[in-house]
């Protein structure tokens, strides 16, 4: 069936008119969330502890080149015309960053040592050779990975010498894994001793809180502070 | 009823537009490009990463002997001591071959170069530094044929080497030998105590990116002995820090001085291989 004719003219002035009105307001949107002050919004999440005074750009680095530059460079990598692709408006967030900040001389657990073959546990249980594995951003916690996590390497523990009253073999028999940051701080970073008595340890609930973004219960004085001087 | 047919005039515009988007696309991209950005090592000669590791270990091994020879058993005559719990602040001591070479792997992450160095052992004293899977294995080959061993490592995308770590002063024997968490005590000089591991993201680099890498790891050592020098001013007995080295006394070297004797005996070696980086011939230096 056919419309009326004399109504075709009206229907068209109305589909322009939601187009306009559809691309002012995108308009806007973008300019919105192009703002310097938007840019939290725009987080995935609440930052996680210690980052709340990080501007997005600290992390988020603008990627080398111009935005026609890098939308040439992809478009030479799809087409098998350059060996590697690029990044486009910003790079992507990886250790470097972690390490502006926190580099350290000296770390227990440096994320770097993952990076060594033997370490393929690690890395395919916990992705340990990423900071973000266990510190995932936005989450507005400290850490967040399980206080567990040390089964994946330490199940052979056995200390020629152990300074503890109860063996770390036995614990290790024992599965008791959720004990083991009641003692050790895990990137050694805290200026304090190792207990040797198991009933000094601090207890799960206190490492939860601490992992959660809560006090620490491994004192406030670092070895090797960050650069922002956070917790 | 014959359905009606689509306009061919829409068609006809439809193409034209799109081949008209197309066109301004490729002339913005191609024909009015800006400078493209770095592509990495796609244009130029590269070098094979198997040479690179082989540079590196020599200059690790130079230095390693050095640090070994010249500031720890000099030292310890001059009445220095080192320690593995160096770095606590009730310990008078600088650190021990292998921390070292730790403290250099550690600062060579601050440089952005993506090298990695590792010490390990199949009987280490840190029960951390025990190799296992697939590095156990080609150490195994390391120690029975004394060359080292080359490996790509496909869960990390690295390509990898592992080095033969010889004792080469009594120090390395008689340490490991007497100390309480050793698990074998009957070392001798020239014996393959471990291996340093080496990995890289790339099977070959330009020469460019090759003399960074060599700039990083040099400056690993700089910042290990920077290191060991911001602990001696801690002691309650500092040593003099000048030109003069352990075996003339309670003295040690500045960081330019170290690291001039360093390169006096790393450079040659090191210019040569970068000479002969090019170079197909099994024999040549490079290899």
């Amino acid at each position: 069936m056919f419309q009326p004719a004399v109504n075709a003219p009206a229907g068209r002035t109305i589909k322009t008119a939601a187009y306009l009105v559809g691309a002012a307001v995108g308009v806007a949107a973008l300019a919105a969330a192009l703002m310097p002050q938007a840019a939290r919004l725009l987080a995935k999440g609440p930052a996680n502890t210690g980052h709340a005074a990080l501007a997005c750009t600290d992390c988020h680095r603008e990627a080398p080149g111009t935005m026609r530059q890098q939308v040439q460079a992809k478009v030479q990598f799809w087409l098998a015309r350059r060996d590697s692709d690029v990044a486009f408006g910003h790079g992507r967030v990886g250790n470097a960053q972690c390490v502006d900040c926190h580099a350290r001389e000296q770390d227990s657990h440096p994320v770097h040592r993952f990076l060594e073959p033997r370490f393929a546990q690690a890395r395919a249980e916990l992705g340990a050779q990423s900071c973000t594995s266990c510190h995932r951003e936005h989450t507005g916690k400290r850490v967040t990975m399980a206080a567990t996590a040390c089964v994946t390497c330490h199940q052979d523990l056995e200390l020629r010498r152990d300074p503890l009253d109860v063996a770390h073999r036995e614990l290790v028999a024992r599965a008791e894994w959720n004990t083991c940051l009641g003692c050790h701080d895990f990137h050694g970073n805290h200026k304090r001793s190792t207990q040797t008595r198991l009933d000094a340890a601090y207890p799960p609930s206190a490492i939860s809180d601490y992992l959660a973004g809560g006090p620490s219960p491994y004192g406030r004085e670092l070895k090797y502070p960050t650069r922002t001087g956070a917790q | 009823m014959l359905a009606p047919s689509p306009p061919r005039r829409n068609v006809r515009g439809k193409v034209a537009l799109w081949s008209g988007i197309l066109a301004v696309a490729a002339i913005y991209l191609f024909a009015t490009r800006p400078a493209p950005l770095a592509d990495g090592e796609s244009s130029g000669r590269t070098v094979p990463i198997e040479k690179v590791f082989r540079i590196l270990a020599t200059e690790n091994g130079t230095v390693r002997a050095l640090w070994t020879a010249d500031i720890v058993a000099a030292g310890t005559k001059s009445g220095f001591k080192f320690h593995e719990k160096w770095r606590d602040d009730d310990v008078a001591a600088g650190p021990l071959p292998a921390l070292f070479l730790r403290e250099a792997a550690t600062a060579v992450q601050k440089t952005r170069v993506p090298l990695g160095l590792f010490l390990g052992s199949d009987y280490p004293i840190a029960q951390s530094n025990l190799f296992s899977g697939v590095q156990a294995e080609h150490f195994k080959r390391v120690r029975a044929s004394g060359k080292p061993e080359f490996f790509h490592a496909p869960d990390i995308g690295r390509h990898s080497a592992m080095f033969p770590d010889v004792a080469v002063a009594p120090g390395c024997v008689s340490c490991h030998n007497e100390h309480p968490r050793s698990p074998k005590t009957d070392w001798k000089l020239n014996d393959i105590m471990g291996a340093t591991t080496w990995c890289y993201p790339k099977d070959k680099v330009s020469l460019e990116e090759l003399l960074e890498i060599v700039g990083a790891l040099r400056s690993g050592f700089a910042a290990g002995y920077d290191a060991y020098l911001a602990k001696t001013k801690t002691f309650g007995r500092p040593p003099e820090i000048g030109e003069r080295w352990p075996r003339e006394g309670y003295y040690v070297p500045t960081r330019e001085v170290f690291m001039r004797e360093f390169e006096r005996r790393a450079s040659g070696n090191t210019v040569d291989r970068l000479l002969h980086a090019f170079d197909r011939d099994a024999s040549a230096p490079g290899h």
